[in-house]
């Protein structure tokens, strides 16, 4: 009966880390006010291309499991970026809901991470995150490419809670059900 | 700026100029956006606003911003967008150079430096890259650049400082010099603690973090805090570390906190030191207030008024209260718990006690306060006259003459009057020097009559000066007046009442107002200005109901009232005259008027009421006397008188008993009164003369007479009598009808038949019997005399006029019918 309950409340962590990514990206989109207009383009920045073929549930959660944890990295990298350029000074809504995001998603990542047998699910590692990635090429700072890149990370967050959310209450299904007929 | 060869093939990707520029604010700038090759340009934009673009080249826009406000936290976005897309774009952060000022600088130790300063206005400019950098005497202050505080230390003491704040827009250059000793802001002592805490006294240590404190000479100040009361206290010395706090209060819990600054050369004090408590020990209590209050004259009681906290100097555990006199030693002191704030006195045969009262803390017992009391200057009944006093604002305001035995000062005394036992009594003691006391309205209470006295007090005595009675604030009275009662007399009513009781005034009783009340509201009909006068006259009432209201009034207004009812009643002797003697005067007024009428119209009333019998018209001469006529009366039923006692009632009346025989013998009829024949009648037929004749009648049978008149008038009476009968009138006849009383009927009328021609008729019928009003025999007659049948009168009877005719000699009554005298 444990792996349903931790199932479910993985599930449940995932749906709320979804809403405060969404919540977060709105706010981001009301400081910079461009982005409401024109979304800009771009690649994924997080993507399982280098992953094995997910055939059961498991490995599906393996899977988005690897994804969010490259979310992680990037997230950091924003917060970083983010307390350098401006300081520590700024406490408003923006800055408190993204540690949040953080403090969740870290939970988020160990949570699944006890749903999954060794190995079960994961990716090959990525190469590590470099956090000056994103930044224009042009000489000197670019502060609007930093901006589109926060926006696109925050795009990504939003993509892979929902994935995970979607996959994890499929998981917790089967897993229920699984209980159920050991019962039986 | 100029970009040049950036629209250029190889470069296809888009892009915009200049990127993170910092400009003031006001500026104007222009921003080119190279647009992807194969994209479409639509529009760009500077923060919310779309601006007009002008297009340089093939794939080149530009825009110009002029004015540009401050942008935000993370500066102005300026992108250039195709129709679905944003393709590039740039960030400008629009800002101010630095505005820092007032440089100062201050050691803490004696001998590094701390430099402050003031921020300034906001730059605008958050970035890391654009914000203010300072440095102080060239030095990088990492204080201000990493923490963003605004003051830098330096670890000698220069005595010459220069700030430089610096960012993209601009640089600020701030100096400041002083001397060390000049600059000395000393930490916060540390380690603070009391030792030695007494009961008015602690002693105060602490420390320093800073050996070098030891050597100056500084002055710390001391914040003591109690009752959300505070005080400062200053003290000075080299390396002050310790103080001794002296004028303290018992059991009192205090707060203390200390800050030290340089004594030469003050610059500022410095650090607060963190608060410390001090609670002081306790001691024994002040002397307590005492008063004697006397309710007769061997009982009262003594009263003491409650130690403040302050003058407690420590929770009181009780009281003490010992009596003693002049004959007596001094009693066991009996020990009451606190709240008790008075004891019962008791005087046995003792003029002079002394009561001592104390009150008791755990640090001991008080100063004892005795209070030597006199009954004879002290008198419950006192002698003195008692004048009224008003209040004034709900206040007493008091003031006496100085009196030279008043070596220990005055004492006021304020009580309810009229009060016993365990009274409120209430008293201040002011100094010698005081001839004036207000009593406060907080000790008052409206409506109550206070007694007021001043004593003045001298060792071991008191004498009364002075003694009021009065209202802090009148009030109407509680109650209005009882036994209203009302008294008539007559047509007048006498009020009365009594006073109200004095509890129930609640003022002074200044007079008493009289109403009658009507249906809907009252009509004032007196005021009584005297308080004395309590009854009053209503005058003149007429019989009716009424009520009366009646009010007592204070100088706050008059009462609710009391209120008495009245029926006013017409008087006895009134009514008699009115229901007696009125109908009686009435009635003769009636009767005097009828007689008038009477009078008036006599002869029409002699007509109807007593008209005259007209005389027979008799043919021949009846002047003949002629023989008796006997006449059998008609016959008449007998009425047998049945003594049987069993009446029949089956039959009504009477009946008819057959007819006997009735004729009898003339002459020897024996009248049987006790039967019911009727008897033989014999008339007599004689002319009376001029009373002549008046003797004889000897005829026993009766005859009848008539009676002559003074003049010449015979009137002749039939005179009806039984031929048995006896002398009688009429010389033994004459008219008796009635001699014989018959228990039955009515006889029937004889009917006489005035044919007195028949001369046959010689039994004795004399129907006219003649006599005289002043002839003996008019007495013998008055019991046989008839009713007239003829009169022969050679004069007119009755005169045609009443004028000038010869009254006839006839009685009053004729006269008075004639309307003759």
């Amino acid at each position: 009966m444990e792996g349903a309950a931790d199932s479910g409340r993985a599930a449940a962590l995932a749906r709320l880390l979804h809403r405060d990514c969404t919540r977060l990206l709105q706010l981001y989109k009301e400081r910079e006010s461009f982005l409401s207009q024109h979304a800009p383009g771009g690649e994924r920045l997080v993507t399982l291309a280098l992953c094995p073929e997910a055939l059961s549930t498991g490995e599906q959660v393996g899977h988005v499991r690897s994804a969010l944890r490259r979310c992680m990295g990037l997230l950091e990298c924003l917060i970083v970026r983010e307390v350098e350029e401006m300081g520590e000074e700024l406490e408003g809504e923006y800055e408190s809901l993204r540690k949040t995001v953080r403090d969740r998603l870290g939970h988020l990542l160990h949570s699944t991470g006890a749903l999954l047998e060794e190995g079960e699910g994961g990716c090959p590692p990525s190469p590590p995150l470099q956090c000056t990635e994103g930044q224009d090429e042009v000489d000197g700072s670019d502060s609007f490419a930093a901006k589109r890149w926060t926006y696109r990370v925050l795009l990504e967050l939003i993509h892979w809670t929902d994935s995970a959310s979607q996959t994890l209450h499929l998981f917790h299904s089967e897993k229920h059900g699984q209980q159920q007929q050991q019962l039986l | 700026m100029t970009s040049c060869g950036s629209d250029i093939p190889e470069k296809s990707e888009s892009f915009m100029f200049p990127q993170d520029k910092v400009v003031p604010v006001g500026s104007n700038m222009t921003f080119c956006c190279i647009v992807k090759e194969k994209d479409d340009f639509k529009e760009m934009m500077y923060g919310r606003q779309e601006m007009s673009a002008t297009r340089l080249s093939r794939r080149t826009y530009a825009i110009t911003v002029t004015n540009q406000p401050a942008s935000g936290n993370t500066g102005t976005n300026v992108i250039c967008c195709s129709q679905r897309l944003t393709l590039t774009g740039a960030v400008v952060f629009v800002g101010y150079p630095p505005g820092d000022e007032g440089l100062v600088c201050e050691t803490r130790d004696l001998a590094s430096a701390e430099c402050s300063w003031k921020k300034g206005r906001d730059t605008r400019l958050r970035m890391k890259r654009s914000r203010t950098k300072y440095t102080l005497n060239g030095r990088d202050c990492l204080e201000a650049n990493e923490r963003k505080t605004w003051w830098c230390s330096s670890k000698v003491w220069e005595e010459s400082w220069t700030l430089v704040a610096r960012n993209p827009l601009g640089t600020v250059q701030l100096t400041d010099s002083a001397q060390l000793t000049d600059r000395v802001h000393l930490l916060a002592p540390v380690n603070v603690t009391a030792v030695e805490v007494e009961a008015w006294s602690a002693t105060l240590q602490w420390s320093w973090s800073v050996a070098s404190y030891k050597k100056l000479e500084m002055v710390c100040q001391l914040q003591l805090f109690a009752h959300e009361l505070s005080s400062t206290r200053n003290y000075s010395g080299p390396g002050l570390s310790s103080v001794v706090l002296e004028s303290l209060r018992p059991d009192v819990d205090y707060t203390v906190t200390l800050r030290c600054g340089s004594k030469h050369s003050f610059w500022k004090w410095g650090n607060e030191s963190a608060p410390f408590r001090i609670h002081t020990k306790m001691d024994r209590p002040d002397a307590l207030d005492v008063w004697m209050w006397m309710d007769s004259s061997n009982t009262g009681r003594v009263f003491w008024k409650p130690l403040s906290v302050r003058k407690s100097h420590g929770a009181l555990v009780g009281y003490e209260v010992s009596q003693s006199s002049a004959e007596e030693d001094g009693r066991t002191p009996v020990s009451l718990p606190p709240g008790n704030f008075s004891y019962p006195i008791i005087l046995n045969n003792s003029s002079d006690i002394t009561v001592a009262v104390a009150a008791r803390n755990p640090a001991g017992l008080s100063h004892v306060t005795l209070h030597a009391l006199s009954v004879i200057s002290f008198p419950v009944d006192s002698q003195l006259s008692v004048s009224e006093l008003l209040g004034t604002n709900g206040s007493f305001v008091l003031s006496w003459q100085p009196n030279v035995n008043a070596s220990s000062g005055y004492a006021v005394e304020w009580v309810p009057t009229g009060c016993s036992g365990l009274c409120p009594v209430d008293w201040k003691k002011v100094p010698e020097s005081d001839c004036s006391f207000t009593v406060n309205s907080d000790s008052l209470v409206a409506g109550v009559r206070y007694t007021v006295s001043v004593y003045s007090l001298s060792t071991g005595a008191l004498t009364l000066l002075q003694r009021w009675q009065g209202y802090s604030q009148e009030m109407i009275p509680s109650q209005s007046v009882s036994k209203l009662s009302p008294i008539q007399t007559g047509s007048d009513v006498l009020l009365s009442w009594k006073a109200t009781a004095m509890e129930h005034q609640r003022g002074f009783i200044r007079g008493y107002t009289v109403y009658l009340a009507n249906a809907a509201h009252l009509d004032l009909i007196a005021n009584i200005s005297d308080p004395e006068v309590q009854s009053y006259r209503v005058k003149g009432l007429s019989p009716s109901f009424y009520k009366f209201v009646v009010k007592a009034y204070t100088s706050a207004g008059e009462d609710a009232g009391s209120t008495v009812d009245i029926k006013i009643e017409m008087d006895t002797a009134d009514m008699l005259f009115v229901g007696i003697l009125v109908p009686l005067g009435i009635m003769f007024c009636c009767l005097i008027l009828i007689s008038i009428c009477c009078y008036k119209k006599r002869e029409w009333v002699k007509k109807a009421f007593y008209p005259e019998i007209p005389g027979p018209k008799v043919p021949g001469d009846w002047s003949s006397p002629q023989g008796p006529l006997d006449v059998k009366p008609s016959p008449h039923s007998l009425v047998h008188i049945v003594e049987n006692p069993e009446r029949d009632f089956t039959k009504e009346g009477l009946f008819l008993v057959p007819e006997e025989e009735e004729e009898s013998e003339n002459d020897n009829i024996e009248v049987d009164t006790d039967s019911d024949e009727p008897a033989l009648l014999r008339y007599y037929n004689q002319v009376v003369g001029d009373g002549s004749h008046s003797n004889q009648v000897s005829d026993s049978s009766g005859s009848s007479t008539a009676s002559v008149g003074s003049t010449q008038t015979e009137i002749t009476y039939a005179g009806i009598q039984s031929p048995t009968s006896s002398q009688g009138a009429c010389g033994g006849g004459g008219y008796r009808p009635q001699m014989q009383s018959v228990a039955g009927p009515a006889e029937p009328q004889i009917e006489f038949e005035a044919d007195f021609q028949d001369d046959g008729l010689n039994t004795g019928y004399k129907p006219q019997c003649s006599w005289q009003l002043d002839s003996p025999e008019a007495e013998n007659f008055s019991g046989s005399l008839g009713s007239p049948t003829s009169v022969t009168s050679s004069q007119f009877l009755i005169p045609e006029s009443s004028e000038e005719k010869p009254q006839p000699s006839n009685t009053w009554f004729h006269n008075f019918l004639s309307g003759k005298s």
